[in-house]
């Protein structure tokens, strides 16, 4: 039952970072797959400062997210200030960079990673309340990210993605929309990293590699980019497709490969043969009854 | 302590291992240039390379020549494969970037994860041994190998340049790069030079990638970690720039080497990333170099208003 708990958990965690990602790429038009460095972010800086400093969880959590937030306003802003293809090339170098430094340095544990992380909740506390708190969670992420996108700012973030001059001639400011979006979503995943440590009480470097952004990217691209449930159903999918796959009993040597290839391999498929995804975006701004029946008197 | 002679050692050997780097800048900064696409999937292009030549050398017993000829021969097919099924096709679509992005580091990630099925993940070389014979120049140990992988570095650069400068092919990328319709409307067909731009990155990948399988042990996923150096180099020798991009590579390749003389081994690899950022902040247009001056004869425009009003 435990391992039940746990995928169920971690795929309410890949729900926020494959719905908090989709607005960063999707509605945002934003080009960038250093997501996984920001969950990275939020989950190291939420154990060091529980464990090493002595921090309340909650209080932990939430400085993990503010500093996944911070560091993403450092990366987007320099870079998206010359042009969108830069945060694509800085946020891959800001997230091989970090990860050779918590590979390398002492307070991070080093490539053995970070062990001993607090538990958010005391074992006398059963393991059902943290799935409910985490699937709580991942609807909430997926609703705010469905309300950002049907709302004003959606709008603008729309306009400013299918067309920037136009969007910066009517006086808006295209740099400040993006890099606020690259932050939100980022603290976002910041938030969700926070509560990986604090369930499974250990990282590393590792586990937030290259191989991890294909892995979000993958959630959203199959499950279907710019919709609200796409990303959910992605990150559903992706999430159990694999776990059947160690049913199995592969070698850890094929195991793990072949997991990749059905990762990048159904991103391909899809790309080329369904680019819309599982879950196609609808229209977004559909006129509502009550509009339409003002129109037509 | 630090002799002259240290710092000379670490200074050649910087300078003869940058010799891969800057085909693999050239490569990148070449289709970035032509066909305007972050080409990651040369990462794919180098390890189709690599292991094509191991499959022949180490696993086969065929010769080092053979080895090349297979790794040139794997790394021109999967650059036709991706040319015509990958980007022919997105261009057709009209796909936005970030798409034409995801596939090629899709693509990279697919042979990478391939590589890894098939061969495993211990880290290979083409040769059995990476030691090779060294000779002293002054107090200078020189390998047979740093010789030949400077000359093929410095010949590819150099027909690189006769190639864009002296050949159909070559202007035709020229006049793409900077404005391919405009080109088109001239009659130069787009795609064909699209793909002949793709040959020649996996040409100068080929090579690349046999003088690094010779030189240092590879993994299925080694070519994506030096993708980066070659992004790198093409970001501060400025996009669009092949000469800055390779001048860079060296430079880079030199300064990330010779780091170890300053810092932890550990540390170097942290170095290049913060370089990128660095370029990203900091020199986003790339180093900019004063404008060389032309040497030609002036002339004096003929007074076309003067001359008019006095027939008047």
């Amino acid at each position: 039952m435990e391992y039940v708990y746990a995928v169920v958990i971690l795929i309410g965690l890949y729900i926020v970072l494959a719905a908090s990602f989709n607005l960063i790429i999707g509605y945002g038009g934003l080009i960038s797959i250093a997501h996984p460095i920001f969950y990275a972010i939020g989950a190291y800086a939420s154990a060091i400062l529980s464990r090493d400093y002595g921090f309340p969880i909650p209080l932990a959590m939430l400085a993990g997210t503010l500093i996944a937030l911070v560091a993403s306003i450092m990366v987007a802003l320099p870079s998206l200030r010359v042009s969108g293809d830069y945060l694509l090339i800085a946020s891959i170098g800001f997230q091989l960079g970090l990860i050779e430094v918590f590979k390398n340095a002492s307070w991070t544990g080093g490539a053995g990673g970070f062990t001993n992380i607090p538990a958010a909740l005391s074992a006398s506390v059963p393991r059902e309340v943290y799935v409910a708190i985490v699937v709580v969670v991942a609807a909430l992420a997926a609703l705010l990210v469905r309300a950002i996108a049907h709302g004003p700012y959606g709008r603008a973030m729309a306009a400013m993605r299918d067309d920037e001059v136009a969007f910066s001639a009517l006086g808006r400011n295209a740099v400040a929309m993006k890099v606020g979006t690259f932050a939100l979503g980022s603290a976002l995943a910041g938030f969700a990293g926070a509560f990986y440590a604090h369930y499974f009480r250990f990282v590393a470097p590792e586990q937030f590699d290259i191989l991890q952004s294909s892995v979000v990217l993958t959630m959203v691209v199959v499950g279907g980019i710019r919709s609200t449930w796409g990303p959910v159903v992605g990150a559903v999918l992706l999430q159990a497709l694999p776990q059947a796959i160690t049913f199995l009993n592969l070698p850890p040597a094929v195991l793990g490969p072949l997991q990749g290839l059905l990762f990048t391999g159904l991103v391909l498929v899809f790309m080329f043969v369904r680019p819309q995804g599982l879950v196609s975006a609808g229209e977004v701004w559909s006129a509502t009854r009550k509009g339409s029946e003002h129109a037509r008197s | 302590m630090l002799s002259f002679d240290i710092v000379a050692q670490i200074l050649w050997t910087s300078f003869a291992t940058s010799s891969y780097f800057v085909l693999f800048a050239l490569a990148f900064a070449l289709v970035l240039k032509v066909n305007r696409a972050f080409n990651f999937a040369q990462a794919a292009m180098m390890t189709v390379a690599f292991y094509a030549a191991y499959t022949c050398v180490a696993l086969w017993g065929l010769p080092g020549w053979v080895g090349f000829a297979a790794a040139l021969a794997a790394s021109i097919i999967l650059a036709i494969v991706i040319e015509v099924f990958g980007f022919r096709t997105l261009r057709r679509r009209r796909a936005d970037q970030i798409f034409v992005f995801i596939f090629t580091l899709i693509v990279s990630e697919v042979v990478a994860f391939l590589a890894m099925l098939v061969f495993g993940t211990w880290p290979s070389t083409i040769f059995p041994s990476l030691f090779w014979p060294v000779t002293l120049v002054g107090n200078v140990a020189v390998s047979q190998w740093d010789i030949p992988a400077v000359g093929v570095a410095v010949s590819s650069v150099v027909v690189l340049f006769g190639f864009l400068r002296f050949t159909r092919t070559g202007q035709f990328m020229v006049a793409v790069a900077d404005n391919p319709d405009l080109a088109e409307l001239y009659g130069i067909a787009k795609q064909r030079i699209y793909l002949a731009t793709m040959l020649t990155a996996a040409v100068l990948v080929a090579l690349g990638m046999f003088l690094y399988g010779t030189r240092a042990q590879v993994q299925p996923t080694t070519a994506i970690d030096l993708m980066l150096f070659a992004i790198a180099a093409t970001i501060i020798g400025g996009i669009g720039n092949l000469w800055g991009a390779a001048l860079t590579a060296v430079v880079l390749g030199v300064v990330q080497n010779s780091s170890v003389l300053f810092i932890p081994s550990e540390w170097q690899g942290f170095l290049l990333y913060l370089f990128l950022f660095v370029a990203i902040v900091f020199l986003p247009n790339g180093v900019k170099l004063p404008a060389r001056r032309r040497l030609t004869r002036k002339t004096v425009a003929p007074d076309l208003v003067g001359a008019g009003s006095q027939e008047s």
